[in-house]
């Protein structure tokens, strides 16, 4: 007997059945299988191949033996770490403003965190350039009023790396926080003042936990676009302060050394992976405790 | 007032029957030109379960959350106890709300949800296990108690709800409208439950609804509330039969209910005009004044012989609806008007739509109130 014949004899409960609705993901799914996932795992299969195709971890050891790259790897991670906890600073009273807000004041403020994402992140490093360096307007007014006597570096620093991404990926952040922030029922506010929860308890109590999922998702997301970013380090830190995005770039570009670059592609994939997995499991056993 | 010097919250809960254990004293609140509460006096005994009666809109809301200090009053004082709290914020006046959309906390589970309002307060953490689990117990949810309160029923939902209020031992208990979500026959079921176990506690509540029915099935005395005041506040038996105004003739059973003009007046006696014919009956209104007449619908008899001292009309009868124990008889409505008998199951009945009848009352049944300034 066929296998074809025994599963349509099979009960119909045993049958594999798919549910129609998840057919609606397919085509997306299909588009990231091809685009995002073949090419991925060919890129990780690559980071174990030598020159001549054999299998060799040689990448990875020479990668961790460096110094330099043990630096550039802690710098980055340093580096969007700090920026998604700078966006989620800044974020999440910006999303409450924005729940809270009516009409015009609500539209100005979504335009505000929307429309620069339409100015490219070239424009944007490039602006910061001249509001940030040695005569640029921020060291002007520094030294007019006298604060420093000297124009300080802004550009080229971390500092700036930090603040400078933060600016880009705040959207990222408050849009997902503001999305759960609006489905907040006020009354469940209100039900805990009634029971005796002054406003800091009512906080940490209720609208704490009841963001989460926002503050999860905002979190994946900036921190992703953090750990990987090029363009914003090439153009504020430039070389200075290399990434470990710009290591990989100039692997594969200038050393033509497809191994290094497809390895420290993994080992970023891997701590990008590990920062959303562990930020949501971090969050999520909190919530799961409910103190 | 009786009590003019200030008497310790202590002794008040001995409870020598201090008459205004809740006071509201002209209470105003208004959201920008719209006057939601207006001046409004109300009072509930300790121990009392009263019920707060209005149309969707009447302000009803408002005044539980003015009393609960969700939002303050723009005049006026709030009393609870013998301790003024108009300008407590809500978390220190110690007032319980069961909030109509019953706003459990979707993040905890019902054991927590109950055992909230206790951390909230600092309650020592060993002694909040048994008290959450009587207070479970109180409303027989003992066996839901790790429950999220997502899978909840309606019914259960609204009985952590009220659980999760009692725990914290308020000083008084608000329900808003919480069954309103129910279908009727848990309804009834939880009015009865209800009743018993704030009995039990001894617990001061006020229960808004806008069903007359529950309001009146519910408790002892019922506030009925109309644009932000409260236009009586009576025991069940005197809302029916002497309705302090129109709108709780209205809103409180059923009624006919006919505008008329005062053709005649006499001493003590007035004779009215109205869309069904003139009617005579005991009353108070110069020549001229513009009327309404309403009288329940179980003082009128039917096609019978009126006697002496009868209030008659004569009118064509649209329906006669058999509703097992009573009969309704509806007189064709002309316009706003309307004329209603109610007959028992042992009345005869001698009429039929599509035939004129006569409709008469004892005169002193007839309820008259003076027309509203509105046209
Ligand atoms: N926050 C508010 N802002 C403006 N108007 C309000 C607000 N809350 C209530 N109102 C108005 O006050 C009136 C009474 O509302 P509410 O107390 O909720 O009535 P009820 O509970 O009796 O249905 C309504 O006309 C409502 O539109
Ligand atoms: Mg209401």
């Amino acid at each position: 007997m066929s296998a074809a014949t025994e599963a349509a004899q099979a009960p119909p409960e045993m049958r594999w059945r798919v549910d129609p609705f998840v057919l609606l993901a397919a085509p997306g799914l299909l588009y990231l299988a091809i685009l995002f996932a073949l090419p991925l795992a060919l890129l990780l299969l690559q980071s174990f191949r030598d020159a001549d195709g054999h299998f060799s971890i040689a990448g990875y050891i020479e990668f961790f033996s460096d110094p330099i790259n043990l630096a550039v790897t802690w710098r980055t991670f340093r580096v969007a770490a700090l920026s998604t906890l700078l966006c989620l600073v800044l974020a999440y009273p910006t999303a409450f403003a924005l729940a809270r807000a009516r009409g015009f004041v609500q539209s100005f403020i979504l335009v505000a965190m929307i429309l620069p994402l339409s100015v490219g992140v070239i424009v944007k490093a490039f602006s910061w350039s001249i509001v940030l360096r040695s005569d640029g307007i921020v060291n002007s007014a520094l030294v007019f009023l006298g604060i420093v006597d000297q124009p300080i570096r802004l550009l080229f620093t971390e500092t700036a790396l930090i603040v400078g991404s933060a600016n880009v990926f705040l959207p990222f952040m408050v849009l997902p926080i503001y999305a759960v922030v609006r489905q907040i029922d006020p009354s469940l506010s209100a039900a805990a003042a009634t029971l005796g929860a002054g406003p800091f308890f009512r906080f940490f109590r209720v609208i704490v936990p009841l963001t989460l999922p926002g503050v999860i998702a905002g979190v994946a997301f900036v921190f992703s676009l953090a750990i990987s970013m090029y363009v914003i380090p090439s153009l504020i830190v430039g070389e200075r302060h290399a990434t470990l995005s710009m290591l990989i770039a100039r692997s594969y570009l200038f050393f033509r050394d497809a191994q290094l670059g497809s390895t420290i592609s993994a080992i970023l994939l891997l701590i990008a992976i590990a920062v959303v997995l562990g930020s949501s499991l971090l969050l999520r056993r909190f919530e799961g405790t409910r103190v | 007032m009786l009590h003019t010097t200030k008497v310790p919250v202590a002794d008040m809960a001995a409870g020598t029957g201090d008459p205004a254990y809740l006071s509201v004293e002209k209470v105003s609140k208004a959201y920008g030109a719209t006057r939601v509460v207006e001046t409004l006096d109300f009072a509930v005994e300790r121990g009392e379960l009263v019920s707060l009666l209005g149309p969707s809109g009447c302000g009803k809301t408002t005044l539980l959350r003015l009393i609960s200090g969700l939002i303050g009053a723009d005049a006026g004082r709030i009393v609870v106890g013998g301790r003024d709290i108009t300008k407590l914020p809500a978390h220190k006046r110690n007032v319980s709300v069961v909030f109509q959309n019953y706003a459990l906390f979707p993040h905890l589970n019902v054991s927590e949800n109950v055992a909230f309002g206790l951390k909230a307060r600092g309650i020592a953490p060993s002694e909040i296990p048994s008290a959450v689990e009587n207070a479970l117990a109180l409303v027989r949810m003992s066996d839901f108690a790790g429950r999220p309160v997502g899978a909840l029923s309606g019914g259960q939902q609204q009985r952590v709800a009220v659980a999760r209020a009692l725990v914290v031992e308020p000083d008084l208990l608000l329900l808003d409208e919480p069954f309103s979500a129910l279908d009727r026959k848990l309804r009834e079921t939880m009015q009865v439950e209800l009743k018993s176990l704030l009995k039990t506690k001894g617990m001061t509540a006020v229960f808004v609804t806008h069903d007359q029915e529950e309001a009146l099935s519910v408790s002892n005395r019922v506030a009925v509330m109309n644009g932000g005041r409260i236009e009586q506040y009576a025991d069940p038996v005197t809302l029916y039969t002497r309705p302090a105004s129109a709108f709780v003739l209205d809103f409180v059973g059923l009624s006919t209910h006919l505008a008329g003009t005062v053709t005649a007046a006499g001493e003590g006696w007035i004779t009215v005009d109205t869309s069904y014919g003139e009617l005579t009956c005991p009353g108070h209104f110069t020549k001229g004044a513009k009327v309404l007449v309403g009288v329940r619908p179980e003082r009128i008899s039917v096609g019978a012989t009126p006697a002496d001292g009868m209030t008659v009309l004569s009118a064509p009868v649209a329906d006669v609806m058999h509703l097992g124990s009573k009969t309704h008889v509806y007189a064709v409505p002309t316009g706003d008007d309307r004329l209603v008998a109610e007959l028992s199951a042992s009345d005869e009945i001698r009429v039929a739509a599509g035939t004129t009848a006569t409709f008469s009352w004892p005169a002193e049944a007839t309820l008259l109130y003076p027309a509203e300034a509105t046209p």
